[in-house]
């Protein structure tokens, strides 16, 4: 019996689509609804991430709610960096009882690349022990061992990085958080098919289903930033050329065009069991990208 | 070893506006070993301030020098004795040890920080030391190839490394190398990979709580014999 | 116990500096090997810093003549010199000859008072005998010479050829002698020492050299035409002019022989040949002079010596045989042994046979006698077997060097005054050990090599023109460049405040030499020979536990500097602006030497030893004391030992911060090295005061306007 649509989904065989949105910097959610509103029926669940680069942001667990009210099928992002084990088993508690129940277990970024750089940085946990610990929460009890009245329930995910500069250390990684309990991954963006497929060769022996992530970029100087900046982000050389190849303005469109032509291998070689959009602030492209990857989703 | 860093001079300059006799004390362990308040920095930083107060030409403090050789231990603190009688605050350039050490055994003279303690570390070469050691008082670096991931895993994680390693270095701070990829290239070497593949509890970052103590009892021996 | 440094700050050289005027340096092997034990090290320092007088002081004070010893010293001193461990000895010698001609007749003291009654007789005017005239004399006890010849100097004078040693020089030693009260009695030959006692004298100091030269022993030695060196060396020196003729041999291996056969090429004659029975490297005389005779054309035949001589058409027809060399004798050397049936016969105009001198002692002194003729005496005292007679120079030792000569007659001297006192001479005060150790490889290879100047010769063929010396002296330049190559061997960092050490690695870490090293029980050591006394850990170490064992220079800098700020604030010109100058090289030489001998424009120099030893504590007190701009001027690349730059650099930076952070211009304290993009200095230090007076202006306006705004 599968604890969300989501869930049912990923065990279904069908290709999953995911995408993410950003909550606001401040108290006014109106496009971030917007984006929910054009999103929730195109795909099948929303990531709200939780402080993405370390910037003070409305919390993701209020995102997820947001879209519970609208309608679409949340993904909790929840991240080790600002809370400690009170804090996140009380969040969990919450957000099992309002049915938001998939919840992709992140580390989470340093404070050093984000705005609030005094910050004390919590890191109580670790995303394995983020799963561990929910998965203790599932047997009934809290993880200082006394028992919960109300047992919660989770679809639980976790992120992986096929395209790492060194990849062993990424797999040892991998595997610990299989073994802790992630039942799929959401990867870091792909940009070379061939890597993703390396992974999945190695992946395939473990019973957990992969979201191939795909960045959606506009333009050189946006991948060259987030090379430098964005921890978990290596654009290759070959794509930072081609989006300079085109002329100014149609940057946009190119970054459409390579997302699409992505999507479309992994789907038609079957390289995933579905892929995870991140666009980065530019949630509105979202649509475009499925239409041109040509990826419908029928939502349950 | 402690090392530390001595406070800019208009910082210092500023603690020591209200006050007329100043004595600046220095501390011949770690501090002088991380050149931040040894003889020759009490003697150096004594000159600047004279200077400065004679360019200004509004303060009027009188400066008094001493250096320790250790600030922590009641018997060398007991040499200050005799220039505590005379002088209204204390600028102490030891560690943050140090100038707590003085403020409790000299309860009647405020004590000012010289220097910024910054870590416990190690030194790579002249000038230059990395921090090594958090003191969370509960040791694994048996699992870690002898590398500490609390100090230099810039989130401190046990279960490493995150995704945010590019080049071998850090995501925090590109000068500085992954900590959990320096460990994963130990191990390997040390044939010992088994380790970084198990599953790491978290930390009890309580170990030894705060406001922390540590005690040597005398073992008793043959009580029973009499 | 911990020493803390507290107090007023009255005093700021006086708190700050620990031990101000200790010396715990070795004695070096250049001082060692002197017989005269002189301050070598010094001297050749102060030459290097371009301090000619003092250095002149310091030999004057150590050598009663050294005038003599610039010429003729057979210089142990070089032999030992360490710096011949990197590349060649320092040219000590020619140094020394620098700085006296530099000073000429200053720094002489001729002044003397009779304080004894008690007149003490010296037989022999030679060097042993002019020393201890001088020494006793200028205890205060009346001293009469007695020399047999007309002429004063002993082998000086008889001996030694004009061309190595002119005579102009010894006469003014000498009359220096009879100006300080000395009485010297020529064409007096002392028969018995008891007539001496007799005349009143209470001790007498026998130096009646070694004059009688060895025969050969064999046929024909007494021919006509074959006379021994000294003879001939003596008729020479006194003014004669022997006939040579064309072709001489010259018999022996030593200086003697050397020098009768360059003088014999003065006299005139086409060829001379050394006749020497063993083989080059077993020859006595000095290498240098050899070498010079070579040049000169001096022929030399080895492992040869003459067997017979017959005059035949008044020529010398010499029959000589081969030699080889088989087992070593008494004097280690391997013995000649001649080869049978290699006799061979040459031809010569005149032999002159130099294989050795022996004293004459007369039998009326009832001394009694040791080997080869030389008198004996107890070597501390210089006593003979007869109560108030000592005796010292050849006589004792056989033919020896001048040096020792006046080694023996300064201690003849002191001795004399213990007697003549009644006092059991003091034991020698043992005070500092000799520095031991070659340098290791390590060290060697850090140190910037740079080759010996030698001094000036005349070429060979003027040489032998005449008689005039052939050596001429260095420039101001010149000589100080060759100073400098100096390693200043003992004199080095010690880590003198064990208890202020934390280990803290800084020495070892930053030594040019690599000399600091950890030894088993973790303990920092400094090899005290093979420091090389930069000071750059002594200005480093955080905890100012390391002092050089001498602090040589008269002043620390911050005594130098706060010597030359008094004089520049009476002064008052402005801008005020000091310039911290490395007196070695660059700045030793001259090429900024006008600067610090005339304030120029408000520039007042302070001389530092290599701007190594340069504090940022330094630095800042020179602005406090009222400096408007400050300077440190090193050689750069051009630092004979080290390159500074890096420290002084650093130590700048940090002084420019705390400017900064107190409201000076950080511009106001620069550093100069020259370098090839660099310019002359004098251009570089033209734009520095221009840019101080700059400020300076600017201030002293603001100070205007906020009086005016008042």
């Amino acid at each position: 019996m599968a604890n969300s649509l989501f869930e049912e989904k990923l065990y279904s065989g069908e290709f999953v689509v995911t995408t993410e949105v950003g909550p606001p910097k401040g108290a006014d959610v109106s496009e971030m609804v917007h984006h929910i509103d054009v999103l929730k029926d195109k795909v099948d669940a929303i990531n709200v991430t939780d402080h993405q680069s370390s910037v003070m942001r409305f919390p993701s667990l209020g995102g997820c709610l947001i879209v519970k009210e609208l309608g679409g099928e949340p993904i909790l992002q929840m991240t080790c960096r600002d809370r400690n084990r009170l804090a996140l088993q009380a969040d969990l508690l919450l957000a099992y009882s309002r049915s938001i129940v998939n919840v992709l277990c992140l580390t989470g970024d340093s404070i050093d690349v984000g705005d609030h750089r005094d910050a004390k940085p919590v890191f109580d946990s670790d995303s394995v022990q983020l799963l561990k610990m929910i998965r203790t929460m599932e047997s009934g009890k809290d993880i200082g061992g006394n028992d919960l009245k109300g047992i919660p329930k989770f679809c639980l995910g976790a992120s992986v990085h096929p395209e790492a500069d060194l990849i062993e250390p990424q797999l040892i990684k991998f595997e610990k958080k299989v073994a802790a309990g992630a039942q799929f991954f959401q990867t870091q963006g792909i940009f070379e098919v061939a890597s993703l497929r390396r992974f999945m060769q190695y992946a395939s022996q473990f019973d957990i289903k992969v979201l191939a992530g795909i960045i959606v970029l506009a333009s050189a100087r946006m991948a060259k930033y987030m090379n430098d900046n964005v921890p978990g982000i290596i654009v290759p050389q070959t794509t930072i050329d081609e989006l300079a190849s085109v002329e100014k303005g149609k940057g946009r469109q190119k970054g459409i065009d390579i997302a699409a032509r992505l999507i479309r291998t992994i789907k038609e070689e079957n390289l995933s069991h579905g892929i995870h959009i991140m666009a980065v602030g530019n949630e509105s492209v979202v649509p475009d990208i499925l239409e041109a990857a040509e990826v419908e989703v029928a939502r349950y | 070893m402690i090392v530390a860093e001595q406070k800019p001079l208009p910082e210092i300059r500023r603690m020591i506006s209200p006050y007329d006799r100043v004595l600046i004390v220095g501390c011949g362990t770690c501090m002088t070993v991380c050149d931040a308040g040894g003889e020759r920095e009490v003697a150096f930083l004594h000159d600047a301030l004279r200077m400065a107060q004679s360019k200004d030409g509004k303060e009027t403090h009188h400066f008094l020098e001493a250096t320790l050789k250790r600030q922590c231990e009641p018997e060398f603190l007991q040499m200050l004795v005799d220039k505590t009688s005379d002088v209204d605050v204390i600028l102490s350039l030891g560690c943050g040890i140090g100038v707590q050490a003085i403020a409790e055994r000299f309860p009647d003279t405020p004590v000012l920080p010289g220097v910024n303690t910054c870590f416990m570390g190690i030194s790579r070469e002249q000038g230059v030391w990395d921090e090594r050691c958090a003191a969370c008082g509960e040791c694994r670096l048996e699992d870690t190839a002898g590398i500490c991931p609390v100090t230099r895993c810039t989130k401190g994680i046990l279960n490493g490394p995150c995704a945010g390693a590019k080049n071998g270095k850090c995501e925090a701070n590109k000068d500085m190398d992954c900590a959990w990829i320096l460990i994963y290239k130990r191990l390997e070497r040390l044939g010992q990979l088994e380790r970084m593949r198990r599953y790491y509890p978290m930390r009890n970052f309580r170990a030894v709580p705060r406001p922390r103590r540590l005690v040597k009892t005398p073992v008793a021996i043959g009580e029973d014999n009499g | 116990m911990y020493h803390s440094v507290a107090g007023n700050i009255q005093n700021y050289a006086e708190h700050r500096i620990e031990t101000p005027s200790r010396d715990r340096s070795f004695v070096p092997p250049c001082q060692a090997a002197c017989p005269l034990r002189m301050d070598i090290r010094e001297y050749v320092d102060l030459v290097a810093q371009g301090r000619i007088m003092e250095a002149l002081q310091v030999i004057r004070n150590g050598n009663p003549f050294p005038s003599i010893c610039a010429y003729v010293c057979t210089h142990p001193c070089e032999e030992a010199c360490r710096r011949g461990q990197v590349d060649k000895p320092v040219a000590i010698r020619a140094l020394k000859r620098f700085a006296l001609e530099f000073g000429g007749d200053r720094m002489v003291q001729v002044e003397a008072r009779t304080e004894h009654p008690e007149k003490v007789a010296i037989v022999g005017s030679g060097p042993a005998g002019m020393a201890c005239a001088y020494y006793l004399r200028s205890f205060g006890y009346p001293a009469t010479i007695f020399e047999a010849h007309s002429e004063i100097g002993g082998m000086l004078r008889v001996g030694i050829p004009r061309y190595r040693l002119p005579r102009e020089v010894l006469d003014v030693e000498i009359q220096r002698l009879t100006k300080m009260g000395v009485e010297i009695r020529t064409d007096t030959r002392v028969v018995s020492l008891d007539l001496l006692f007799d005349m009143g004298y209470k001790a007498v100091f026998v130096t009646i050299g070694a004059h009688q030269s060895l025969r050969i022993g064999i046929e024909g030695e007494d021919s006509p035409g074959v006379i021994d060196g000294a003879t001939f060396l003596r008729e020479v020196n006194l003014g004669l002019k022997p006939s040579v003729g064309d072709n001489v041999a010259v018999v022996g291996g030593g200086n003697v022989a050397i020098d009768a056969a360059r003088t014999v090429l003065r006299l005139g004659a086409r060829k001379v040949t050394i006749l020497y029975r063993r083989s080059q490297a077993e020859m006595p005389a000095d290498p240098v002079e050899v070498e010079q005779a070579v040049e000169e054309g001096v022929h030399i035949e080895f492992l040869v010596s003459p067997t017979r001589i017959r005059r035949q058409d008044g020529k010398l027809n010499t029959t000589c045989i081969r030699m080889e060399l088989g087992e070593p004798d008494a004097s280690g050397r391997r013995r000649p042994v001649p080869v049978e049936g290699s006799e061979l016969n040459e031809e010569f105009d005149t032999l002159i046979s130099a294989i050795g001198q022996a004293p004459q002692t007369p039998g009326d002194f009832r001394v009694h006698m040791g080997r080869g003729s030389t008198i004996l005496v107890d070597p501390a005292t210089l006593s003979t077997n007869r109560r108030g007679v000592f005796a010292g120079g050849d006589a004792v030792t056989g033919p020896a060097t001048v040096t020792e000569a006046l080694a023996a007659g300064r201690l003849a001297a002191s001795r004399i005054d213990d007697y003549l006192q009644h006092r059991y001479p003091s034991p020698n005060k043992g005070g500092r050990e000799t520095l031991a150790g070659d340098l290791l490889p390590k060290t060697v290879e850090m140190i910037q090599k740079i080759g010996r100047i030698e001094a000036p010769l005349l070429p060979a063929e003027a040489r032998i023109k005449e008689f005039e010396p052939i050596e001429l002296v260095y420039d101001w330049e010149t000589a100080v460049n060759e100073a400098r190559r100096c390693l200043r061997c003992g004199m080095g960092a010690e880590i003198v405040f064990q208890d202020k050490c934390a280990t803290c690695l800084t020495c070892l870490r930053i030594c040019p030499y690599h000399v600091p090293y950890l030894d088993a029980m973790g303990t920092i050591q400094i090899p005290a020979d093979q420091c090389q006394a930069c000071g750059v850990c002594v200005a480093e170490c955080p905890a100012k536990a390391i002092v050089l064992r001498k602090p040589y220079d008269r002043r620390h800098v911050t005594e130098e500097l706060d010597h030359v700020l008094k004089s520049a604030r009476e002064s008052k010109v402005g801008p005020l602006i000091i310039g911290f100058c490395c007196q070695y090289g660059l700045f030793g030489t001259g090429t900024l030497a006008n600067l610090w001998k005339v304030a120029k424009a408000g520039i007042w120099i302070v001389p530092v030893l290599c701007i190594a030893k340069v504090e940022a504590e330094h630095l800042l007190r020179a602005f406090e004391m009222g400096a408007e701009g400050v300077f440190v001027a090193g050689c750069g690349e051009q630092c004979a030992r080290e390159n500074t730059a890096a420290w002084i650099h650093s130590r700048v930076q940090k002084a420019r911060k705390v400017l900064s952070e107190i409201g000076l211009e950080p511009n106001r304290l620069q550093m100069y090295v020259p370098s090839a993009t660099n310019g002359h200095p004098a251009e570089w230090l033209d734009t520095f005061v221009e840019q101080i007076g700059g400020l300076y202006l600017s201030s002293v306006i603001m100070q205007e306007v906020k009086v005016d705004s008042r």
